[in-house]
């Protein structure tokens, strides 16, 4: 069998912001692997959003501040290479849609990486129209992006990203701001972009129930530090842990444990609607 | 809420011109505002911009808008130029006698105060449309491109659309702010005198500056994101060309400016 191979290894990584004598990540040790799709959670201030930005260096090198261990990812060491090698291995999508928009068509929006990096015009309209393709923006591109909804803005801003050719997307609480259809159109073209094209998915994120759903691996953040990873099973079935970083899970894990305190006991634990319902008929047929 | 400079599609053949002719045209005319010192040219030209505003097709709205955003401005140049302009022609006598030191003679209103506060008003009027008649009639990457290919370094080319394109951005802002004021009955904006809306200025600039730093910080990331600055070879999807159309109206933009210009000096 082959071995998975390491797209983002994190050693032993601390950081902190310039003027700040606290720590906002703390020794952080980990490995994500190609064509994973990673969920990162944590309370407010736990250090999503820091450690999404070490992982296209703009942290510390535009940021500033003090880093200490090393970040390689796609074999770049992110305090060694430019930003621009970096923007060509990790793509990044921001919490505010209006933040990330820079141009007045949606062609031209996601023009913006490939043009800055000198890429010849035509292979720049390839790439666009594919990204917006694989986004399901394609038809769009004369429409002004300020116009499009949130999750049509979240899904330019991930077309962006992948005409600049990406091994890995990171999205920092990037269904944050959306409403409940926006944020399910974000993590299906995401969950898209993994299985179709192994893209690497780092997703700071607090939707449980889609993380269930979508993701293999959660990592689970508190006060800077890496406090537990797991399957979203593993991770939403620790009520302690969840406590703990006041992180709700998905409501139907909620009511396993709600069962699982009065002696009702699914065969599985589930985590999605259609494992609690099947756990369900399964425990009341058991039962007759 | 309708912005004052953002891009409204067209097909006027103002729409059509090439960037490059637009920012000409822009910089002529911003010239010739600055050194008109006679009331009729500054009116032509005034005029000629709003002709120009009409045959472009853009919304009366707008225009109601800048006027309403300068009104206050030009009312207090008029009351200040009207005291303070010395002129002849006494219209009004001083309140304060002129025997009195220092402050005598004040109150007195003079013809050619008036009519300096007149010329500035249009003046400052012509500049307010002169920006938005560009910008509304030409995409923001576009104007972008045309300022590179004047010459301009394109981080400062940027640096200048990205100033154009964050003033909806903060009007937005600003807005949220004074309703999320509203719904806690601080009304001072609409019911309060003017010394009470001057005191209740840090209370809608603060949270507006704090928002715009902070935005700033996350665009720079954003942008950081997307190699900006990466190369000096950077690459256009889009390229603009001058046509015989660009030329004739540079031609005539010349000619206009020139003649503005010698009227000016002829007529003084």
């Amino acid at each position: 069998m082959n071995q998975p191979e390491p797209t983002i290894i994190l050693d032993d990584v601390s950081y902190r912001y310039p003027r700040s004598r606290h720590y906002t990540l703390r020794h952080i040790d980990l490995t994500i692997y190609r064509g994973e799709f990673v969920a990162v959670l944590g309370e407010n201030g736990a250090g999503k959003s820091t450690f999404c930005q070490t992982l296209n260096g703009v942290i510390p090198q535009s940021r500033g501040g003090r880093m200490r261990g090393r970040v390689i990812v796609g074999g770049l060491d992110t305090q060694q290479a430019t930003v621009a090698e970096l923007a060509q291995r990790v793509g990044i999508v921001l919490e505010d849609p209006e933040t990330q928009i820079f141009t007045t068509s949606v062609l031209s929006e996601v023009a913006f990486g490939p043009e800055n990096l000198g890429v010849p015009p035509p292979e720049i309209v390839r790439r666009a129209h594919w990204a917006l393709r694989a986004v399901g923006l394609a038809g769009y591109e004369d429409r002004v992006p300020t116009a499009l909804s949130g999750g049509q803005k979240q899904r330019l801003a991930i077309a962006a990203a992948l005409t600049m050719h990406p091994a890995v997307l990171v999205l920092d609480e990037a269904t944050s701001q959306l409403d409940p259809m926006g944020t399910v159109e974000v993590f299906s073209v995401v969950r898209e972009l993994n299985r179709q094209y192994g893209l690497t998915i780092v997703m700071a994120t607090n939707k449980g129930e889609q993380v269930a759903q979508f993701c293999d691996r959660v990592l689970v953040l508190h006060g800077g530090e890496l406090i537990a990873q797991g399957t979203p099973r593993e991770i939403f079935a620790d009520t302690e842990l969840l406590e703990q970083v006041m992180i709700r899970a998905p409501q139907v894990s909620q009511l396993a444990t709600y069962l699982e305190e009065r002696g009702v006991r699914l065969p599985d634990f589930p985590i999605t609607p259609d494992e609690a319902r099947q756990g369900i008929i399964h425990s009341i047929r058991g039962s007759k | 809420m309708s912005t004052l400079v953002q891009y409204i599609p067209g097909e006027s053949a103002f729409h059509r011109l090439d960037p490059r002719s637009k920012i000409i045209f822009m910089l002529l005319v911003t010239g010739v505002i600055f050194i008109v010192q006679n009331l009729w040219v500054a009116g032509a030209i005034l005029f000629t911009l709003i002709l120009l505003w009409f045959l472009a097709g853009l919304p009366l709205s707008i225009l109601k808008g800048l006027g309403q955003a300068t009104a206050g401005i030009m009312a207090f140049l008029v009351v200040v130029q009207a005291l303070l302009y010395p002129g002849e022609t006494v219209l009004v006598r001083p309140i304060i006698p002129s025997l009195v030191p220092l402050i005598g003679g004040a109150g007195r209103i003079t013809l050619e105060g008036i009519l300096f506060a007149l010329l500035l008003s249009l003046r400052l009027m012509a500049m307010v449309i002169l920006l938005p008649l560009v910008t509304i009639t030409t995409p923001m990457h576009l104007f972008l491109l045309g300022l590179v290919r004047m010459g301009l370094p394109y981080r400062l080319a940027y640096t200048t659309t990205t100033a154009l394109n964050l003033i909806p951005i903060l009007q937005a802002e600003a807005n949220t702010i004074a309703d999320a004021q509203r719904l806690r009955a601080f009304r001072v904006f609409e019911k309060g005198n003017f010394l009470e809306k001057l005191k209740a200025y840090p209370a809608l600039v603060t949270p507006l500056v704090i928002g715009a730093m902070r935005r700033a910080q996350l665009i720079a990331v954003a942008m950081d994101s997307r190699a900006f600055g990466a190369t000096k070879d950077r690459t256009y999807i889009q390229d603009i060309q001058m046509r015989p159309m660009d030329w004739a109206f540079i031609t005539c933009s010349v000619i206009y400016v020139a003649l503005a210009g010698a009227l000016n000096y002829l007529v003084l």
